[in-house]
């Protein structure tokens, strides 16, 4: 479309207050990250800081604690994209056969997407108490085990309930992204595989998913970038604890910052984060749209 | 027929045991708030009060302190004006880059989608030095212009796929009468996204609701803080922590957010399901 002055005008006060905005709040953070990264950035250096250019990502990559935070993030993200998506996937395969319910089932099994982040952890926090719901049932009520499990004194007790909230919160956003997957894939092709003999195992195979392939991927791009992104679960359930041990990228980030005052290692490890994920991001869209075409 | 009732009952089965799991967390949480703050601590634990033990205890303690409602009214104050500011702006934003060509526009969008992947809690250190500097520690309004930076990259990049879908045609008839950018953005693109712009709206809506660690962060004042930052708020304040408050301010928290997605669920799903198919 021909633009004359008048519209050109028009349409920059359209675009302005959104560009203010990522100016501001955005860009300037990008690039003040990308600085602080490279400074001695503390609470006692407010005003003058020192350049040490890499020390802060040398302090980052030779760190143990950063080093758990890391294994422990990759963890979560392969325990909880898989298995969120597995499940969700059989719920969506399963709401799709039945006729009755349909929309009773959905509203329910996406409650927990709509629960506050802080609210299921508590939950989950309580459930798993040493003294709690869980470990009654399992020693006292099916006798899984002579004694009540710590849960919250280890490592992996600890990683385990964030990974179980993890799974739990997030079926429902997969059930509704596969459902409406599943909608698009033409029934034509059912009813060939159908005359073919073909069985539901080998139709679920050969036709869903090769046509759902598409959805897939996207799940697998927004849950990863989620998994890297788990905060608020750990803060509330560990806080890291014992020892730092269940701390994730982001929660050891943000102790570093706010609980030390080293913001120059948590810019540096901020940034490293942001690139990674970006990269990665990229990639997977790359395959999806060569998958597309 | 037959072997397609057994399976539609085997369905049922192995939804209704799914559905077991993830309702009962959400069950127990409701039980929990409607036990006695003693009855916290029995054992063995019971996962339903006995009916004569049923007590809305909790519930009056929540309703008898001040600072709860001021909480739940900062949480709809920040998340309401964030979610309509989003709106505006994301709408604007998506019509232009929808519809017409301008110098930059390239990559201001590749710029919005990155913004999209890198998650916001990564730039928390840098946002803070900024929330410094604009004097925004401890103001609950401050929170949301942050708010909306953070939902506004996701919102335009949907609401411009919206846009795309409504005909060219109709802009070109208001221009014909001699209407301006603005009129077609008012009377053809608002009204025709608007079921598109609602559903981005929801999941921004909750967003802001649920926000923890940025608000945590700036807001130090009891009366100041929103509604997640007030139910973390019981921990550390007492040697036990009374869950039976928790879970009552809980409760509390999920209604507006179990309204919303009771009387949206259209849009909600609509949203979802373009959202997979656009990627």
């Amino acid at each position: 479309m021909k633009l004359t002055g008048k519209r050109k005008i028009q349409i920059g006060v359209l675009l302005l207050p959104g560009i203010l905005v990522f100016a501001i709040f955005t860009c300037y953070p990008i690039i003040k990250l990308f600085i602080m990264s490279f400074f001695e950035w503390n609470y006692g250096s407010i005003l003058d800081q020192n350049f040490i250019g890499l020390q802060n990502y040398i302090n980052v990559f030779s760190d143990e604690y950063f080093r758990t935070a890391f294994v422990n993030t990759i963890i979560y993200t392969l325990v909880t994209v898989p298995g969120q998506m597995i499940l969700g996937l059989l719920v969506a395969l399963l709401l799709n056969q039945v006729t009755r319910l349909k929309v009773t089932y959905r509203v329910l099994y996406y409650l927990p997407v709509i629960t506050s982040w802080v609210v299921a952890s508590l939950i989950f926090k309580y459930v798993f108490n040493t003294e709690g719901m869980l470990n009654y049932f399992l020693t006292d009520i099916i006798h899984l085990t002579s004694e009540n499990i710590r849960w919250l004194d280890t490592r992996w007790g600890g990683l385990c309930i964030a990974m179980f909230l993890g799974i739990w919160k997030g079926i429902g956003w997969n059930m509704i992204v596969f459902l409406a997957a599943l909608q698009t894939v033409p029934t034509e092709y059912y009813e060939a595989a159908s005359i073919d003999g073909a069985s539901s195992v080998k139709k679920f195979f050969h036709v869903t998913l090769p046509c759902i392939k598409g959805n897939i991927l996207f799940a697998l791009v927004m849950l990863t970038i989620g998994g890297f992104n788990v905060y608020t679960s750990v803060k509330m359930i560990t806080n890291g604890e014992p020892g730092h041990q269940t701390d994730m990228i982001l929660t050891w980030m943000y102790h570093k910052a706010f609980n030390t005052g080293d913001f120059g290692y948590s810019a540096a490890l901020s940034f490293v984060t942001a690139v990674v994920l970006a990269i990665l991001a990229v990639i997977q869209f790359r395959l999806m749209q060569n998958k597309d075409n | 027929m037959k072997k397609n009732i057994k399976t539609q009952i085997l369905c049922h089965i192995l939804l209704i045991a799914g559905l077991i799991v993830v309702v009962l967390p959400m069950l127990y949480m409701i039980s929990t708030s409607l036990k006695p703050n003693g009855a916290l601590y029995e054992f063995p634990p019971r996962f339903f009060p006995d009916l004569d033990e049923i007590t809305l205890e909790n519930y009056q303690y929540i309703l008898s302190q001040k600072k709860f409602y001021i909480n739940f009214l900062n949480s709809i104050f920040v998340s309401v004006s964030s979610v309509l500011l989003t709106a505006l702006i994301a709408s604007a934003m998506g019509f232009v880059i929808a519809r017409f060509n301008f110098p930059g526009k390239k990559f201001l969008f590749a710029f919005i989608v990155l913004t999209m992947i890198v998650p916001g809690m990564t730039l928390i250190v840098p946002q803070y030095e900024l929330a410094v500097k604009l004097n925004a520690i401890n103001s609950l309004a401050a929170l949301i212009p942050f708010y909306v930076a953070w939902t506004i990259a996701y919102s335009t990049f949907m609401i411009k796929g919206f846009v795309e879908n409504i005909p060219k045609e109709l802009d070109e008839a208001i221009y014909m009468d001699g209407g301006s950018v603005f009129t077609v953005f008012r009377h053809a693109i608002l009204p025709l996204a608007k079921p598109g712009i609602a559903s981005v709206s929801i999941f921004n809506f909750l967003t802001a609701w649920e926000e923890f660690p940025w608000a945590n962060t700036v807001i130090n004042d009891d009366l100041k803080r929103t509604l997640p930052i007030a139910i973390s708020g019981f921990f550390g304040q007492h040697q036990f922590t009374q869950w039976g408050y928790v879970f009552a301010l809980s409760v509390f928290s999920l209604v507006p957010i179990l309204l919303v997605f009771i009387f949206c669920q259209k849009f909600f799903v609509a949203g979802l399901a373009s959202g997979s198919v656009k990627g």
